[in-house]
């Protein structure tokens, strides 16, 4: 463990949280596309967390990716429409992104305050003996 | 000189509320970690038996405990507000210690200087 390791690890929670923004971010903005219905429909993405060897925070395990299928809409009018008129839209459930989008932001927020609190002790032990 | 009971002890309180602030950090950046247990650091026991039986305080190592505390569906205990009255807690226990020790350091200095 390093003198300063509470800083690091609080940024190892800053960097997860910060990807699953990221991701809930595009998941939003992608929330409308279409695609057609010979192509994959947007797939939303999930970050998936894991605690860090010897307790030294958290780190990006990996991604996974929601419904490949999507959910077939009748839209004759789109150009991206099939000779029945069907697109494929992404599967994503907008309450569940935002409810997403809270808990990264509030989880983001309590790491950097551990970072502020960490550099506050830090600071008054290199003053000492001074 | 440097190593009497009283600056002993300050320095292996100042290390064992490090340990605990980088427990507490470890916690707050796994707070949605499926299946992680919060940890929290034990030593003020073992550090007041030492010192109440006359040994030497440099001995008493930190211990890691994981958290009993139930769980929630993903399986993760961690609970934020007692994480962070924790850390703000340990921040001045620390803050407090490094004082004291700084005021050991300052009177031999003091003695040191001379008159």
């Amino acid at each position: 463990m390093s003198t300063f390791n509470a800083i690091g690890i609080a940024g190892s929670g800053v960097t997860v949280y910060r990807k699953w923004l990221d991701a809930v971010a595009d998941n939003l903005a992608n929330i409308n596309t279409t695609t057609r219905t010979s192509e994959n429909a947007f797939q939303a993405r999930y970050v998936a967390a894991r605690a860090a060897q010897d307790g030294n925070g958290a780190e990006v395990a990996g991604i996974r990716y929601g419904n490949a299928e999507g959910i077939l809409a009748y839209e004759p009018e789109s150009p991206l429409a099939d000779a029945e008129g069907y697109v494929r839209r992404p599967d994503i459930d907008m309450g569940d992104q935002m409810a997403q989008l809270m808990m990264a932001q509030r989880s983001y927020q309590a790491n950097l305050a551990v970072v502020d609190r960490a550099r506050e002790s830090y600071a008054a032990a290199i003053n000492l003996g001074k | 000189m440097f190593d009497d009971r009283s600056s002993s002890a300050l320095r292996v309180a100042i290390g064992g509320l490090a340990a605990r602030q980088q427990a507490i950090a470890n916690n707050i950046a796994n707070i949605e970690t499926p299946g992680y247990r919060a940890r929290k650091v034990k030593f003020e026991e073992a550090l007041q038996s030492a010192v109440a039986r006359g040994a030497s305080p440099a001995g008493v190592t930190p211990s890691v405990l994981t958290s009993l505390e139930p769980t929630r569906l993903n399986g993760n205990n961690v609970n934020l507000d007692h994480e962070t009255l924790q850390h703000i807690d340990t921040t001045m226990r620390y803050n407090l210690a490094i004082r004291a020790l700084d005021g050991k350091y300052n009177s031999l200095r003091e003695a040191i200087k001379g008159a």
